[in-house]
């Protein structure tokens, strides 16, 4: 199956409602199909690059997927194995979100900055600009929050929570707490795992309600479902996604596939 | 090899080894005076080896005879020739040498034995020393070491007693039984072939002022022969566009902005700490990128299959001091354990000739998936050609090698990237080609 390789979309034409019978048939599969690519640095020849599967391809402006360096599959392929124990797990998703941090600081916007360096050079630099904030969705988001804190040490961070409603089975907003002045910051919204990106759009609309304008929000996340994903892009086209991998779908328990089991639950009391 | 291969070779100080052999009658002082020799000079790169080490090990019937004080340790026949010139070689080629550690309680060699490498002159010294022509050939200098008799009969019995654990009789019986007729055999005949004969051993002070100006004037032909090098190696560097194996950090504005406040003098160390930390953990994880990996099938914890990778080895680190310290909290951030050698290599302050001083390296450092060298910042490239050669003689193969620095000039790593062609450096921003090392001094604060 794996050597249906290098096309990094598997429907790259089919039509929304098409892709969704797929994804309903998908959870039968015991190897769903996936794309896969050799990956490795540029200067290896094909031969010397091994082959794995890579994130699903979406065409959405407003998300942006990590490289899929040979590293970052190994990341995951670690995460994802039901062996992985905690501590590993921990660390590993820590090595990641890392690099989701990282990514996403890039889309935060900077002034000219020219300054003189040591050896009496100038360097036409850049400086930071604007105050941001972190709102993690409570309980997996948290789990970034150390990422987080290891690039913006001393940053501002909020938390939402929210959960299923029994009755209604939809998303309920059960507390949030967040900086005063949110409005006027740029905001890291934290969540590892977007499956149908119910309690995402939630968030989102929490921020929005605080007068946070939709372009100042940035969503990092660990693996997301294609369904999820677009979704969520195209409810919100102005905010930006940051992820590092997009799955195959979503089995009937709305659970993504192949995913990596319950975030929260492996990083926190598993 | 091509001939631009052949132009762009790099030849380290120790490369040509230097070998001083120093020969003379048992008891004669030639350990005293190689020392002395050695203590004149005070230099890392001079070294001395015992031809005891090379004893060969004695079967159990020898053991017994040796026991006796009935064997003959004072013939050519009791020195390992072949093993000797073996390790010789070694040292000529600028090799790692292992030197076998002989002890004289149990005459056997110990599982252990002692490393020499990276010595630009080499002192052999032992009563065969100018013995066999294979070592002859070898030797850039002959010394023959002479001393009266009984002079020679009291160091040795005093030496035999208190540091080899024998008795008197046992002594005066060898002396008389083998050491002295050979002495006649085999030891005297090198005076023939000696360049030089030192009488007096240690109290000699102008024979060993003179051998040590004699050491000197070879060590500033071989510095001025290495700088000699880097300028020709420097010169190729030049006129050539950017090696594509310097993989360089795109500059996002993330990136662009971590530079700044490094680079900016107003910048409090505290906050230039946390940056650099945080600049390492990413050029890392750009470096461990060049490992290699083996597709690896795993299961979610919902049962479903997953086509990964996995790493195929380990990624160990080697630090080039002091510089190299500054990469280490941003090197566990993503290797908790990662295993890191050191090298120290000062840069001489008055010829500009980088030079090695220490080194502590993994024992199987051969084995690693992938050695990453670090040194926050790069100039000439002298002093990473000079690690990454330490690497490669250790075992380590080239393309398992990734340098990897803050800072870096074209002309460095260009001379780097074209001695070594499989050699890879990760750099996070480049800079002029001749820098003060500011980074690492704004790191550690001094």
């Amino acid at each position: 199956m794996h050597s249906k390789s290098h096309n990094l979309s598997p429907f790259p034409s089919l039509p929304h409602s098409a892709l969704e019978t797929f994804s309903s048939t998908m959870a039968s599969q015991t190897q769903p199909e996936a794309p896969s690519k050799n990956v490795g640095p540029e200067y290896r020849p094909t031969t010397q690059k091994p082959l794995a599967t890579v994130s699903t391809a979406l065409k959405h402006e407003n998300v942006h997927v990590l490289p899929q360096t040979p590293q970052l599959i190994a990341l995951l392929t670690m995460i994802r194995d039901k062996n992985t124990g905690r501590a590993d797990f921990i660390f590993h998703s820590n090595r990641i979100i890392r690099l989701l941090v990282e990514e996403g600081l890039n889309h935060l916007p900077v002034l000219e900055h020219t300054i003189t360096t040591p050896v009496g050079r100038t360097y036409a630099g850049v400086k930071f600009e604007g105050k941001i904030c972190g709102v993690s969705i409570m309980r997996a988001g948290e789990a970034m929050e150390q990422g987080l804190r290891e690039c913006c040490r001393s940053v501002r961070i909020g938390k939402i929570l929210i959960q299923r409603d029994e009755e209604t089975a939809k998303p309920k907003l059960y507390y949030d707490k967040l900086p005063e002045d949110i409005a006027t910051r740029w905001v890291l919204l934290l969540d590892p795992m977007l499956a149908t990106g119910g309690s995402a759009l939630m968030a989102v609309q929490v921020l929005k309600d605080r007068g946070v304008p939709e372009d100042h929000i940035l969503f990092l996340n660990l693996i997301a479902s294609p369904e999820g994903a677009k979704n969520f892009a195209e409810q919100y086209p102005k905010v930006r996604v940051v992820t590092a991998f997009i799955d195959m779908g979503l089995n009937e328990k709305n659970y993504i596939v192949p995913g990596l089991g319950d975030f929260g639950d492996r990083f926190y009391t598993m | 090899m091509d001939d631009s291969a052949q132009k762009a070779r790099y030849s380290p100080p120790w490369g040509n080894a230097s070998i001083i052999g120093v020969a003379g009658s048992s008891g004669s002082g030639k350990t005293s005076l190689a020392l002395a020799i050695v203590a004149s000079l005070n230099l890392p790169w001079v070294v001395i080896m015992s031809m005891d080490s090379f004893y060969k090990p004695l079967t159990p019937e020898q053991s017994e005879i040796a026991f006796r004080n009935e064997f003959d340790f004072d013939s050519p026949e009791a020195i390992d020739f072949d093993v000797l010139v073996d390790r010789l070689r070694d040292i000529k080629q600028g090799k790692v040498c292992e030197v076998p550690v002989y002890s004289f309680e149990k005459h056997q060699r110990v599982k252990e034995t002692t490393t020499i490498y990276s010595s630009h002159v080499l002192i052999l010294e032992g009563i065969f020393a100018l013995h066999d022509q294979r070592v002859l050939d070898m030797l850039d200098l002959k010394i023959f070491a002479e001393a009266d008799a009984d002079l020679c009969l009291s160091r040795r019995l005093v030496r035999d007693v208190k540091e080899r654990g024998r008795d008197i009789e046992g002594c005066i019986k060898q002396w008389f039984g083998f050491v002295k007729p050979n002495f006649y055999k085999y030891v005297a005949p090198q005076r023939e072939i000696a360049d030089v004969i030192i009488p007096r051993g240690i109290e000699n002070r102008v024979a060993i002022s003179m051998v040590s100006d004699q050491i000197q004037k070879t060590l500033n032909h071989k510095s001025a022969q290495h700088q000699l090098e880097l300028r020709r190696l420097g010169k190729i560097a030049e006129d050539s566009p950017l090696s594509k194996n310097a993989i360089v950090l795109k500059q996002t504005n993330q990136i662009r902005g971590v530079h700044t406040l490094l680079m900016d003098p107003d910048t409090p160390r505290e906050e230039y700490i946390f940056y650099f930390d945080r600049m390492v953990a990413l050029l890392i994880e750009k470096a461990v990128d060049l490992l290699p990996f083996a597709p690896s099938q795993v299961t979610t914890p919902q049962g479903n299959a997953y086509m990964g990778l996995k790493k195929t080895g380990e990624v160990s680190a080697v630090l080039i001091l002091r510089g190299g310290s500054a990469f280490e909290t941003g090197l566990r951030r993503t290797i908790p354990d990662c295993r890191a050698g050191r090298i120290l290599i000062q840069t001489n302050y008055r010829t500009g000739e980088p030079e090695l001083h220490y080194r502590a390296l993994s024992a199987n450092i051969a084995e690693h998936g992938l050695v990453l060298l670090l040194d926050p910042q790069m100039s000439t490239g002298g002093a990473a050609l000079m690690a990454v050669r330490v690497l490669v003689d250790h075992g380590v193969p080239e393309d398992r090698i990734v340098f990897v620095t803050y800072l870096a000039g074209r002309v460095g790593v260009n001379r780097v990237l074209s001695v070594f062609p499989d050699v890879k450096a990760v750099v996070a921003r480049m800079g002029d080609d001749m820098e003060d090392r500011w980074v690492e001094t704004r790191y550690l604060g001094c």
